[in-house]
């Protein structure tokens, strides 16, 4: 669905990315683990248009993401939850969701119709609509952040680093929206990042080392 | 005592409208562009070039004197529409990031160019063009004369106010605005063209700086150094009020203008430098300014 070629990325100098390179497919649920440091970030916010690129290549399906700006890529269909949840605070949680339906002038009833999906999938958003987006807890924070990636994401899911910092009890529940997630939304291509394999090894499909801006290795399918 | 000094009052009141719509573009640019425009006075200054110029023609080709109301709007959207898009595409965009000291550099000699142009284009005599002001005639209360015109500018003041915060609460766009405000990168990654917000943001801003210009002309007329005096002025309003605050720059405008009338009235020797007292006064107490959120901005 998303494939990422050859990436590089310099910033100030430094090379960040060195050539990253794998596919992400329909349906599917790809891990990316590095250290702090090793280029999880820069890679979701390259495929974002947040960060330039000085090589490689993006396309979804038959797209280059080349001839689309930044801007166009969340009504291409690819959500993105930032690391640090980037809530607006003065807006509503549901102000908040509903952000990316307003931005890509998605139609009134289907915005209303992914509105409820989101607030099915994920139930403890329903309650917190009306709280402003910088009153809510930072895992809290990361539900929210999830349910505004969903509201365009029709083909690509990219999530960075969603456990972290999350109390135990607050990552189950958000474990478990991702898998209902899955059977809701089969299609989607999920990209998750995180610091440690273990997190993620039961919902993982693929997983991938990073390492100082290097796919370090690949595990072929997870059991 | 209340006789004389209502009228100067009103006066003032009608001075706080025209540098409010000044200030407020101010503001505006400030807190969605993340830059302080030096030459935003010299928008109020065409704006007031541009509507005189066209109520002088009208009444040369012998319109009809009430097409002169339309043609401060008029003129103050031609202004806009001529300098927003392509000044904040071609220049003020490469600012963006930038040091504040480039930013005031490169907005300071856009204020000298656009100085430059308006000597150029309408010569160094002051225009006046009164039609507006005349036409609307005087109301007597309790034997003291009011200008009409001056309540219709402290009116148009208030509708603008008004009628930002309802687009900035109530529309799509006021809303992607508010988004942009508060985080660009994650608005861009949302599906905001994040570069389009900043032209439109801009234009506003130019817009509301010529409008308030053009609704000057009828008042005091135009005349050169006119941007860089209104350009002074607002930046204290806006200072006053907190940068990036709308209802800040609305109320610090009336405190301004109650300050120059009581000068007026007590002080006459202190009469233009009240403003920046008051300025001064309440960045010492607040540096942020009256409604200023220290660090934090939005619109
Ligand atoms: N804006 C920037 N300026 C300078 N260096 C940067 C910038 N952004 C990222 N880097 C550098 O790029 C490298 C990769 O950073 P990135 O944020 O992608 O790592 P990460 O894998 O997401 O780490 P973490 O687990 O801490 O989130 C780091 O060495 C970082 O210092
Ligand atoms: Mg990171």
């Amino acid at each position: 669905m998303l494939s990422i070629k050859n990436l590089d990325v310099s910033i100030e100098g430094a090379q960040i990315l060195r050539g990253v390179s794998f596919d992400l497919e329909a349906g599917k649920t790809t891990v990316l683990i590095g250290r702090n440091g090793a280029g999880k970030t820069t890679t979701l916010r390259t495929v974002m248009g947040l960060q330039t690129k000085t090589g490689g290549r993006l396309m979804l399906g038959k797209t280059d993401l080349d001839r689309h700006p930044g801007y166009g890529r969340a009504k291409l269909g690819i959500g993105y939850a930032p690391e640090d949840r980037r809530l607006i605070p003065a807006f509503t949680v549901e102000e908040n969701i509903l952000l990316p339906a307003y931005a890509t002038r998605m139609q009134r009833d289907e915005r209303q119709r992914r509105l409820n999906e989101v607030y099915d999938l994920l139930p403890q958003l329903k309650t917190m609509g009306d709280r402003p987006g910088g009153g809510v807890s930072g895992g809290q924070g990361k539900m929210v952040a999830l349910g505004r990636a969903l509201m365009v994401a029709d083909h690509v899911l990219l999530l960075d680093e969603p456990f972290q910092g999350l109390a135990p009890a607050l990552a189950l529940e958000y474990a478990q929206a991702l898998k209902r997630l899955r059977e809701a939304r089969p299609e989607i291509a999920f990209l998750i990042t995180e610091s440690s394999p273990e997190l993620l090894s039961s919902i993982a499909d693929h997983s991938l080392q990073i390492e100082r801006g290097l796919i370090e290795m690949e595990h072929g399918e997870a059991a | 005592m209340l006789n004389s000094i209502l009228p100067l009052l009103v006066d003032g009141l009608a001075n706080a409208a025209l540098i409010f719509f000044v200030a407020v573009g101010l503001t505006l640019v400030f807190s969605v562009l993340r830059i302080l425009n030096v030459a935003h006075g010299s928008f109020y200054s065409i704006g007031a070039y541009g509507a005189a110029s066209l109520g002088l023609w009208l009444v040369s080709v012998g319109a009809n004197p009430w097409l002169s109301y339309p043609a401060l709007l008029v003129s103050a959207a031609l202004v806009a529409a001529l300098f927003g898009p392509t000044i904040e595409r071609l220049l003020v965009r490469w600012t963006y990031g930038k040091g504040e000291a480039i930013q005031i550099l490169v907005t300071f000699g856009l204020f000298l160019i656009l100085e430059d142009l308006q000597r150029m284009v309408f010569g160094v005599q002051s225009l006046y063009q009164d039609t507006p002001m005349t036409l609307l005639g005087v109301t007597m209360v309790g034997g003291v004369v009011y200008l009409n015109y001056q309540i219709l500018l402290i009116v148009l003041a208030l509708i603008v106010l008004i009628g930002l915060r309802l687009l900035i609460k109530r529309t799509r766009m006021g809303r992607l605005l508010a988004a942009v405000v508060a985080d660009r990168e994650v608005s861009e990654a949302m599906g905001i063209n994040t570069d389009r917000i900043f032209m439109l943001a801009f234009s506003i801003g130019v817009f509301l700086a010529a409008l308030g210009g053009a609704l000057a002309t009828p008042t005091t007329g135009v005349a050169p150094g006119l941007g860089a005096e209104t350009m002074v002025l607002a930046f204290a309003v806006a200072a006053i009020g907190g940068l990036g605050q709308i209802e800040g720059a609305a109320i610090a405008a009336v405190i301004v203008a109650t300050a120059k009338v009581l000068a007026v009235y007590f002080v006459p020797a202190l009469d233009s430098v009240a403003p920046y007292l008051v300025m001064l006064a309440v960045l010492m107490v607040r540096p942020q300014g009256l409604f200023g959120v220290a660090e934090t901005r939005r619109v």
